[in-house]
């Protein structure tokens, strides 16, 4: 077996797993790459019918592209799309301008979700994290607890050896489910390469810059690149890869000091 | 046996972070902390002591450490915009320009400063250190000794030299800091996370104590600060709910003082070098007070409203703030954007000091209490980088960087602010001091006793 295929049937185990443990379950798709990868791979472990519904957190920001993009899909693949979005903040005006990019996030993506948990009484979501994405997430486990303040006690999770997954759930808890952990960044785009995955254009170049990573269009920026298709990201991915990571290192240093700044009110 | 004179010396340095004056003298009065009132009559004096300005903790550290001032060091706050532009950046060890007192004894500092030049040739041997969660020493320069970072210290393996003090440290499951963002959301939760933040500390601090050789030990507890900010209204008011943890606090860190002082005494009997120190003091909080809103409401700074922090600057700004309250001219020559001339600076400086003293509370009161020019404080060659004005506030009035708000005045979860003029330091009798004692002026006793 190679590769990539190694990967995939771990994740449909996964995602069958959960499904089978779970009645109250949903996905979230972000639109992204690695998501939408997610997306595709629940399609396959269902046969292209997936049967619990894909949650779409719409903050209002997100680049256009990204809504025609959801919108196709979720016609083509005959998906149960459901929007989730923080009405009241919104109309208060909360925005990326208004008031620091921190509470914007929480109150528009995190606080989004958990009105959308609760709605839907949810006991598992399935997410597409990976486990190279922060040094924090190699301690992430595929069925990963969160408590009802929507706090991760990575101290206190159960093991998960020879494909054991521990799913019971306190009353007031829910599980995050990462079937993708395994899969590097790299492994995504060679994936989406194999399987000729459709893509947000957002992620090829367009006068020499391109997007590495999407979501909101105020809080994105583009790297340069000459990456006009996957065959030419996948490469530039090969090659570019440690000084990428030691370029996000710094940006997630900088996000923590202004985290611990803020919280204690010196910003 | 002179040779050997050096080798018998042994510096100990407990700093504790944000630990006011007066807030001791009334625990040690109503013997909260009897351990610290024995130890005191050792050999010790207590003194009340000026932080740095402004009195934050990465900047009072910096000048501990350096035994300099700003102008020396380069540290002005926790935040700083990069040279010739408006991007915000976190000034962190490799920012500081003096070398501290553990590479000077140590003789391994790449930089110098005066403290540097009047000593670096008086040291006999090389000290070795052990610096323990010291605040703005991330990430942690090779020493000779043994370096763990204090705040803000992200990752722990850059926080830690060498790297066998990473493996101890990551084998205790070490936690550099509690976290502050806790406290938000549960308060118990997080008075509870202080004591076991504590107990880590505490058993870290003892081990490197305990198994390893030194000259110089310097280790701070920052819980206290932590503590201070969300709960200081439970100092005295025994109504509040937290007052009981809170002294329960306090009796914890002095029975861990009695500990070191004991182990200090154990390897030097006498003869030694003991400080106690606290980097700034603590008041109550009666408001949070927002500069920069009240620069924007006199005219003096005009935000667009897109974009990142001091990124919203308008050509047509005259000053900024940031925090807690260092006020930059927008001047032509420095800034992007800036327009304001050389020549019409002092008269700015003049309009702003006035507005300043202006500056009211609800009920009349006066809300700054000192304003000084940079030349005023700062002497150093990195003097230029310094904000042109530095307030310090009453107390009550906590002076803050937020761009973000709408009224000059507002209310924070915070119940406690820190104070300039009310830290403290205990160090042995015989050292004088002619005046009130600055955090800065420490240092040199230290390099003093290890030279003499």
């Amino acid at each position: 077996m190679d590769h990539l295929t190694r990967l995939e049937n771990k994740s449909i185990y996964i995602i069958r797993e959960a499904y089978y443990q779970f009645k109250e379950i949903a996905m979230l798709w972000s639109v992204g790459k690695d998501s939408t990868t997610l997306l595709w791979l629940c399609r396959k472990a269902f046969f292209g019918h997936i049967p619990f519904p894909i949650i779409h957190i719409d903050t209002g920001y997100k680049f256009p592209e990204m809504y025609q993009f959801r919108d196709e899909r979720a016609k083509e693949w005959n998906l149960n799309l459901l929007i989730g979005k923080n009405e009241e903040k919104l109309k208060e005006g909360m925005g990326p301008n208004q008031g620091s990019k921190l509470d914007c996030c929480n109150e528009l993506k995190t606080n989004a979700l958990k009105m959308v948990i609760k709605k839907l009484n949810l006991k598992a979501i399935l997410l597409g994290i990976r486990r190279d994405e922060h040094g924090i997430r190699a301690k992430e486990r595929y069925f990963s607890p969160r408590d009802s303040q929507f706090k991760w006690d990575y101290e206190n999770q159960p093991a998960e050896l020879w494909d054991q997954y521990q799913s019971t759930v306190e009353e007031e808890e829910h599980f995050r489910i990462h079937p993708l952990l395994h899969f590097t960044e790299f492994d995504i785009w060679d994936y989406v390469k194999r399987e000729k995955l459709p893509i947000v254009p957002l992620y090829f170049s367009k006068n020499g810059k391109r997007f590495r990573s999407i979501g909101c269009v105020t809080c994105c920026s583009p790297i340069d690149s000459e990456a006009k298709n996957i065959e030419e990201i996948v490469e530039e991915i090969r090659i570019s890869k440690t000084s990428e990571r030691s370029g996000r290192a710094q940006d997630k240093e900088n996000i923590y000091t202004m985290q611990k700044l803020r919280a204690l009110g010196y910003m | 046996m002179k040779l050997f004179k050096g080798k018998e010396k042994k510096g100990f340095i407990i700093g504790i972070d944000g630990v006011p004056y007066s807030l001791l003298t009334t625990y040690i009065k109503n013997d909260i902390m009897p351990n610290l009132k024995k130890i005191l009559n050792d050999g010790l004096a207590f003194h009340q002591m000026n932080a740095s300005i402004p009195d934050i903790s990465s900047v009072s550290w910096t000048s501990f450490n350096t035994g300099v001032n700003p102008g020396e060091h380069g540290i002005y706050g926790f935040t700083d915009l990069k040279p010739d532009s408006y991007s915000l950046y976190f000034p962190n060890s490799k920012d500081i320009q003096a070398p501290p007192f553990w590479e000077i004894l140590g003789k391994t500092n790449q930089k110098t400063s005066p403290l540097c030049q009047d000593y670096c040739n008086k040291i006999s041997h090389p000290c070795r250190s052990i610096i323990f969660n010291v605040p703005h020493t991330y990430p942690a320069s090779p020493m000779n000794g043994i370096l763990v970072s204090g705040f803000v210290a992200i990752d722990l393996k850059k926080a830690t030299f060498p790297e066998s003090a990473y493996a101890y440290l990551h084998s205790i499951d070490y936690l550099i800091d509690v976290e502050a963002e806790k406290a938000k959301e549960d308060k118990a939760a997080f008075m509870k996370s202080l004591f076991e933040c504590f107990e880590i500390r505490k058993k870290a601090i003892s081990h490197f104590l305990a198994e390893e050789s030194w000259d110089l030990f310097f280790a701070c507890i920052t819980e206290t600060d932590r503590l201070h900010h969300f709960f200081f209204d439970a100092t005295m008011d025994k109504e509040n709910i937290y007052h009981e943890s809170f002294l329960r606090f306090y009796r914890e860190v002095d029975q861990f003082i009695k500990y070191l002082y004991e182990q200090y005494r154990k390897r030097c009997p006498e003869k030694g070098f003991f400080m106690i120190l606290s980097d700034h003091g603590f008041a109550p909080v009666k408001k949070e007070v927002y500069i920069n809103r009240f620069l924007e409401e006199k005219g003096f700074l005009v935000l667009k409203d897109r974009g990142n922090f001091y990124e919203r600057i308008e050509p047509h700004t005259k000053a900024f703030n940031l925090d807690p309250c260092r006020i930059y001219v927008h001047g032509e020559d420095a800034y992007p954007r800036g327009t304001v001339k050389k020549e019409e600076k002092t008269a700015l400086l003049e309009e702003i000091k006035k507005s300043l003293r202006g500056l009211r509370g609800e009920n009349g009161d006066e809300i700054i209490d000192k304003i000084y020019e940079k030349e005023e404080i700062y002497h150093g060659p990195h003097t230029r980088m310094a904000p042109d004005l530095v307030c310090l506030p009453r107390d009550g009035y906590d002076l803050k960087g937020s761009l973000e708000k709408k009224e000059v005045f507002g209310d924070n979860i915070f119940k406690g602010m820190h104070t300039w003029h009310d830290a403290f330091c205990i160090l042995p009798e015989n050292i004088n001091f002619l005046k009130k004692p600055s955090v800065e002026s420490l240092t040199e006793h230290i390099l003093q006793y290890f030279t003499q």
